[in-house]
């Protein structure tokens, strides 16, 4: 019904967007997403037939091409056939007009009833959309923001289009508005095609099915809401929906590194990717198909940085680890929790071969791992749980940092020192002399664990494993190295497998979540999904545990503990 | 924690007088030529003679001038005792570290080496091979460094078993750090006190047992050394002249054999309490003696 092919919309030198394409049926609702400046608003300008700009590609609707109708067909669909509920509620009204008058106008345009029909039809209409009585015909500044955006639904809705274009619709209203002005935009967009022009991606969740992201002027992504909002499959997709406080994320709210910039050769969004590889800056990937889910990637969305697959451990006769498979992506944190001797640490030592595995093995970057040399722990470090014990009391910061650009044997010595320099300055220690030249039990254990941390960071690594980084420190500081290392996140792409005893840490810094019982995974799944509804009882009593219930559950089956390790 | 033995060493006066009394008879042993009126080997003219002030502790049997022969001793003895430390040291560090590190059937096999090599009554095996053999002193820092190392092997290896599980050698690891580097950056520098302790020992043990080897005739007879000086001097006890040929000479052996003790006590004391189990064992092999 509503197609739009090969978009592309520029003003002047500035090409706003690049080749849209979208196919929409009557009673299909689509999100469009992305950060301002992305493009969105001139989508639906353009699908309305008002940007003021060089188009070219067409948007089809019942078989017309909008951009070669005339100008009177178009302006007699304009809000007949194809509506819209602009994004500034204090711009959209007539200030010297009755909001009522206003309805009145937009259905005598198109319809030639007479006045008293055309009245009563915007009575009714304002009454649908719950303004009755005296506010029917009050001034715009008479009313609320909620009420102004009432009215201006109704007045998109007063013709009965087909199409119903959305832009912000809900900005600036709090939440209990929001959720009115929700309910009320559900049942209006039944039977018609809506386009919802939103960064709120509650909201996409809440009204639409599909859902498309927008960057630089491209769709980067598109495919079910429900699902895009669970797992997102382009980088941008995560990095948006890490960036937006919902209510069900539990982590910390995390930001995409760089600005959006329009322009670019290659992918769009390759600046700001950590995961790109040199075709991504030349190449401008198309959309694909990948399981369902319309992804433009070289890489086919977030790649598989780490997969361990049937590893197995034993010491003696005791089996630490059985059957391991964990998969953690390119970027994500993944925590690994259970209580002590379920075996986390020991997988995080497999990984690093500081153990051999008995069976299985471990795939990076999508290459087996055969032998692990110097290119391998160039990608993948550890941090280990008591600082001053990983770094050697011997060494002062600047050795201790040197440490491994010496072992890599990187560069000249000037050329490691300024490595070295740089990756104290990530970790926000000092680089004076005189901070260099400290001895460990010269530190705060905080400090150590920066240093520790620096010397991880060093190599450029992509792969962080820490196992318990924080467990000797006490909370405050705790509190800075876990926001240190999230921040680091942000800026280096980094991924890592934060191993840890702690749900409730757990819950602020990770994406995802395996939890580990008796040397195997009884359940990796979305962090918020693991906590508000565990899947596995032993899951189930860890995070009731860990949330301070666990008096109240003592009594329950859960709680028993024989049960679960029979 | 960051300890260092070696550092405690200087504050503490038990090591201080070791350290001084061993400092005084390495400058005799260095400067015995100036000190001594004359070559240790000549003949002065009188046989038996008192202490003069040309002959500052008498002549000998031989008419030879015993304080020469006393500064001439101690260069043998403290070269014997040098030679055997670094010597007898550097194996057990080679053998105990490497066992420690590469494990499996290397390991077992010096592990095993060393309990042999312990079983074995070196004094009984020394005569014997000194007896086939034209005893000489690199022959004997050989035989004496061959059977001190399986002592220290045991020690390094027990040591270096315990530094290879430290987080900072794990976190070497993840690195991509090889053994070598391990070896010399992270286990090396921790071993030192503890090397240090295991050379003074040697060093202690190689000087009683040259002397007794001396003293009981197996050795070099152009060699001077205090162990053959008592021998000779208990010979012609009925004369008054052991009281200036046997005392010194018994005088001087336990001053060095006391300075190298305090030593080993003080360092004992100073090193991690950690390393203490290293006292327990370093008793045993001490049967030789």
């Amino acid at each position: 019904m509503l197609q739009v092919r090969d978009l592309k919309v520029s003003f002047g030198k500035a090409e706003i967007l690049r080749g849209i394409n979208l196919d929409l049926e009557i009673g299909d609702t689509i999100s469009i997403v992305g950060e301002s400046g992305a493009g969105k608003t001139t989508l639906g300008l353009s699908v309305m037939g008002l940007g003021e700009a060089s188009v070219s590609g067409e948007v089809r609707f019942r078989g017309k091409d909008l951009f070669k109708v005339p100008e009177d067909d178009l302006r007699s669909m304009r809000g007949k056939d194809i509506a819209m509920v602009f994004q500034n509620v204090e711009d959209a009204l007539d200030p010297l007009q009755r909001v009522h008058d206003q309805i009145a106008e937009a259905i005598h345009i198109h319809q030639s009833s007479s006045t008293k029909d055309v009245q009563t039809a915007a009575k009714k209409l304002l009454l649908s959309v719950g303004i009755k009585g005296d506010k029917a015909r009050a001034y715009p500044h008479q009313l609320s923001g909620g009420e102004r955006q009432r009215v201006i639904i109704a007045m998109a809705l007063a013709n009965d289009p087909d199409v119903l274009i959305l832009d912000e619709p809900t900005a600036s209203l709090d939440a209990l508005t929001k959720a009115d002005i929700l309910r009320l935009l559900r049942s209006a967009m039944v039977g018609r095609i809506s386009l919802v022009i939103t960064h709120d991606i509650a909201l996409a969740a809440a009204l639409t099915e599909q859902m498309a992201v927008l960057y630089a002027g491209r769709i980067v992504e598109m495919g079910r809401t429900a699902e895009m909002v669970r797992n997102a499959r382009h980088p941008y997709t995560r990095g948006l929906i890490r960036s937006f406080p919902g209510m069900t994320t539990t982590q910390d709210l995390q930001s995409i590194p760089g600005r959006m910039a329009h322009g670019l050769g290659g992918c769009p969004f390759h600046e700001r990717c950590t995961q790109r590889i040199d075709i991504c800056c030349h190449e401008t990937p198309t959309l694909q198909e990948i399981e369902g889910r319309l992804v433009a990637c070289h890489r086919g969305g977030i790649v598989p940085l780490l997969e361990v697959r049937g590893l197995s451990k034993s010491f003696d006769s005791c089996d630490v680890l059985s059957d391991i498979d964990l998969t953690l992506y390119e970027g994500e944190t993944l925590a690994l929790v259970g209580e002590s001797g379920s075996g986390k640490s020991t997988l995080s030592k497999l990984i690093m071969g500081l153990y051999e595995p008995d069976s299985g093995e471990v795939i990076l970057e999508k290459q087996k791992v055969h032998r692990r040399d110097i290119s391998f722990y160039s990608r993948v470090q550890m941090i280990f749980q008591n600082p001053k014990e990983s770094v050697s009391h011997r060494m002062n910061v600047l050795d201790a940092v040197l440490e491994p650009l010496v072992v890599h044997k990187k560069g000249t010595r000037e050329e490691r020192l300024i490595r070295a320099r740089k990756a104290l300055d990530l970790v926000e220690l000092p680089t004076t002399d005189d901070f260099l030249e400290r001895y460990p039990h010269q530190l705060s254990g905080g400090e150590v664990q920066r240093v520790a941390i620096a010397r991880a960071l060093a190599l450029g690594p992509k792969l962080l494993i820490a196992d318990e980084p924080t467990s000797a420190l006490d909370p405050s500081v705790q509190a800075k190295i876990l926001k240190l290392l999230m921040g680091l996140q942000d800026k280096m792409g980094l991924a890592m497998l934060f191993v840890t005893h702690d749900i409730a840490l757990a819950r602020k810094v990770s994406d995802r979540m395996a939890v580990m019982l008796k040397g195997q995974i009884v359940e990796t799944r979305a962090t918020n999904e693991v906590l508000s509804n565990p899947e596995n009882p032993y899951t189930r009593k860890l995070v009731d545990c860990a949330s301070g219930r666990s008096e109240q559950i003592n009594n329950l089956e859960i709680f028993k503990a024989a049960d679960l390790w029979s | 924690m960051h300890i260092d033995p070696l550092r405690d060493l200087l504050h503490d006066r038990l090591a201080l007088s070791g350290m001084i009394i061993l400092a005084l008879i390495g400058f005799m042993a260095i400067f015995a030529p100036l000190l001594s009126g004359c070559s240790p080997d000549d003949y002065t003219g009188q046989i038996f003679s008192p202490p003069s002030a040309d002959h500052l502790l008498g002549t000998d049997s031989m008419g030879q001038d015993i304080w020469s022969r006393l500064l001439f001793g101690a260069r043998t003895s403290l070269l014997v005792a040098t030679a055997v430390a670094f010597l007898s040291s550097a194996f057990s560090v080679f053998i105990g570290a490497s066992s420690a590190l590469m494990g499996g059937l290397y390991e077992r096999f010096w592990m095993r080496a060393v309990d042999a090599m312990i079983s074995i009554p070196s004094i009984i095996v020394m005569i014997l091979v000194a007896a086939y053999l034209r005893p000489s002193l690199p022959l004997l820092i050989i035989l004496l460094s061959a059977f001190s190392w399986p002592g220290g092997a045991r020690i390094i290896r027990s040591q270096v078993l315990s530094l290879k599980e430290r987080t900072h050698v794990s976190a070497a690891r993840t690195f991509g750090a090889g053994w070598d580097h391990i070896l010399m950056h992270h286990i090396i520098p921790d071993l030192a006190p503890l090397i240090t302790a295991i050379m003074i020992q040697e060093a202690r043990r190689a000087v009683f047992m040259e002397a007794g080897l001396a003293f009981l005739g197996v050795s070099d007879p152009l060699v001077i050394s205090w162990g053959k000086m008592m021998q000779q001097a208990l010979a012609f006890t009925y004369l008054n002249v052991w009281e200036w040929w046997l005392l010194p000479t018994g005088f001087a052996l336990s001053l060095t054999l006391v300075s190298l003790s305090f030593l080993e006590i003080s360092l004992e004391t100073a090193m991690d309490p950690r390393l203490r189990k290293v006292r327990l064992i370093k008793d045993r092999p001490r049967r030789a003696d």
